[in-house]
């Protein structure tokens, strides 16, 4: 019994293998020394992809582990950018409780929205999210007096007690510690109960019924939980960003987190973190290049969903034992 | 058998209609406490429609359910298993991408959250000796960690069986558990659902074609034909029953047997 592969998750003991653990001691070395050796520019191009990690974490949570479409994240991000940097600015809340304010409106909205959407499915779903999302930007974009509507809002520095944050290098610790934690608390949601039965709600509806999960509510949770982590994600993105336009809280940023955790790979938590990380790259070199970046998008999602349908790093892993295999 | 005056699980007058269609009419019957109780019948006898009356899947137009002194009738699907009522399906529905010991697992779902260190353990002590006491018993501890859709049929039909039991049932129900199964496999199955009833106390209702495994480990079988029942008994009592040869085997058969 004790050589039976029982003790730990496969996942678990494959991430932490030889190679990959130097890799990943390497990838920390770097994320935490990063301020240290390289420009305002890179740093804040680094904030900005541990915000589209967490931003794909929330949406793994709906799409990876429960199978369930939301196409209104960007949504969610935006009520957690709004509501954490007035709970900063109004209220006068320390950031980080400002921060978990922000989850927690995003998180109960999405609770509503869920109780309503997740009587439909599949393309019916999708569209009552979408159809959420658009009026979600309509509300930023009109409601003059909390989001200074169609002009942006500035948001002011992020303050920690005695502390202002004002640059992106000094924001960087406190954005890279909060991608930490939303990582191991989805991992942690991820091997619990709840999300068994998250996994169980996607894969069999009627057997997760007969083994006593109350599936309806396991989707409307997961919709919860997953816009509380994008309202966190919108207060992260407020811990270092000074202006923010309803502009950018539209159906092209859902599209954006979309193709990140669908290239990086559907159901698997690394996929959501990888895919953030490349595709947010890419998505910043495209930027000099504005008018072909939505064909590029288009095509490299094509791309994915033709070769590469399980996502990048499954792919990646696929042609590494194929490699050893002598093929 | 004091069993025998009040069934663990009753159905009175069961009626199912699915429009003008009458899949189930007016069934009685009685399964006892630690017995195995078949439900045989020809295609389209409403089985397998009674089955899910009783698992809670369908609803029934007229009638009523009672488990262990309970009134199930109209209760949700869900809260079955937290009754200790557990299920299997005709068709498969393993959740595939997860590893066969997460489906097990799973099947533990109303015993893992009895405290807040279980609910958020990947692996809550009590429940994972019990998945792997349960993997051992069906013969899948070889393949814990593999995907369940990346199974043989006669080790995902395991799968269903062993994620059932985690639920630590009082009343397991089979649908057709050996469809599709080779020799040594029913044998296989044969064996262990009688160590449930003689080891573990279970009470099993099965719904199953396949008769070599029926015959063998029922205690009672209902015979059902166009939704109503013609017989019930023994193995020995329903195989010489003419009600029965001649739902299956068509009349001549019966007047063959009866002057050959």
């Amino acid at each position: 019994m004790s050589s039976t592969p029982l003790d730990s998750p496969a996942t678990a003991r494959r991430a932490l293998s030889g190679p990959a653990l130097i890799g990943l001691v390497a990838a920390a070395l770097v994320a935490v020394a990063l301020p240290v050796f390289t420009s305002g520019y890179v740093v804040y191009i680094a904030n900005l992809l541990l915000v589209f990690v967490v931003l794909c974490l929330g949406l793994h949570i709906v799409i990876g582990e429960t199978g369930q479409f939301s196409m209104a994240h960007a949504a969610f991000y935006g009520i957690g950018i709004y509501a954490s940097a007035l709970a900063n600015r109004a209220v006068d809340l320390p950031y980080p409780v400002a921060m978990l304010f922000g989850a927690l409106v995003a998180g109960a909205v999405g609770l509503f929205i869920g109780a309503l959407a997740l009587r439909m499915r599949d393309i019916y779903l999708a569209l009552a999210t979408f159809a959420f999302g658009e009026a979600m930007q309509w509300v930023f974009a009109n409601w003059d007096s909390v989001t200074n509507g169609p002009n942006g809002l500035r948001i002011s520095p992020a303050r920690f007690g005695p502390i202002d944050i004002l640059s992106d290098k000094q924001a960087y610790p406190f954005v890279l510690f909060f991608c930490l934690v939303m990582i191991g608390l989805t991992v942690a949601i991820s091997r619990s109960r709840l999300g068994r039965s998250f996994r169980a709600v996607r894969e069999s509806e009627v057997a997760a019924m007969a083994m006593g999960i109350d599936v309806r509510r396991a989707r409307i949770v997961s919709f919860g939980l997953s816009a509380a982590i994008a309202g966190f994600a919108g207060g992260m993105f407020g811990l270092f960003q000074t202006f923010i336009h309803p502009d950018s809280l539209g159906f092209q940023t859902t599209i954006l987190v979309l193709t990140m955790v669908v290239v990086g790979g559907l159901g698997s938590i690394a996929g959501a973190i990888g895919g953030a990380i490349v595709f947010g790259l890419i998505s910043e070199v495209l930027r000099q290049a504005p008018q072909y970046q939505e064909i590029i998008y288009g095509a490299i999602l094509i791309l994915f969903m033709m070769y590469a349908p399980r996502g990048l790093f499954a792919f990646i892993g696929d042609r590494i034992r194929e490699a050893r295999h002598g093929r | 058998m004091a069993a025998e005056s009040s069934p663990f699980l009753n159905v009175e007058g069961l009626t199912i209609r699915f429009g003008g269609l009458t899949a189930v009419g007016g069934l009685d019957m009685a399964v006892a406490k630690g017995s195995i109780h078949a439900l045989i019948g020809p295609n389209g006898a409403g089985k397998s429609t009674t089955f899910n009356c009783i698992s809670r899947f369908y609803t029934p137009s007229a009638g009523r359910i009672t488990y262990d002194g309970r009134d199930i009738t109209r209760m949700p699907a869900r809260e079955m298993a937290g009754l200790g009522i557990a299920r299997s399906f005709q068709n498969l529905e393993l959740f595939g991408e997860l590893s066969v010991f997460e489906n097990v697992l799973i099947g533990a779902h109303v015993h893992a959250g009895r405290s807040w260190r279980d609910a958020i353990s990947a692996r809550p002590r009590g429940i994972v000796e019990h998945v792997e006491q349960l993997l051992e018993r069906t013969g899948l501890t070889s393949y814990a960690q593999t995907k369940a859709r990346n199974l043989d049929f006669g080790h995902q039909k395991m799968v269903e069986i062993a994620r059932a039991l985690a639920i630590r049932p009082k009343l397991l129900l089979l649908d057709e558990p050996a469809a599709g199964l080779r020799n040594r496999e029913i044998a296989a199955l044969d064996r262990l659902l009688c160590e449930l009833r003689e080891r573990d106390g279970l009470t099993i209702l099965l719904v199953e074609h396949v008769m070599q495994l029926v015959m063998s480990i029922s205690d009672k079988i209902t015979v059902l034909s166009f939704g109503t029942k013609i017989a019930e008994g023994t193995a020995a009592e329903v195989r010489a029953n003419p009600a029965v040869i001649e739902a299956y085997l068509g009349r001549e058969a019966v007047q063959e047997a009866a002057h050959g």
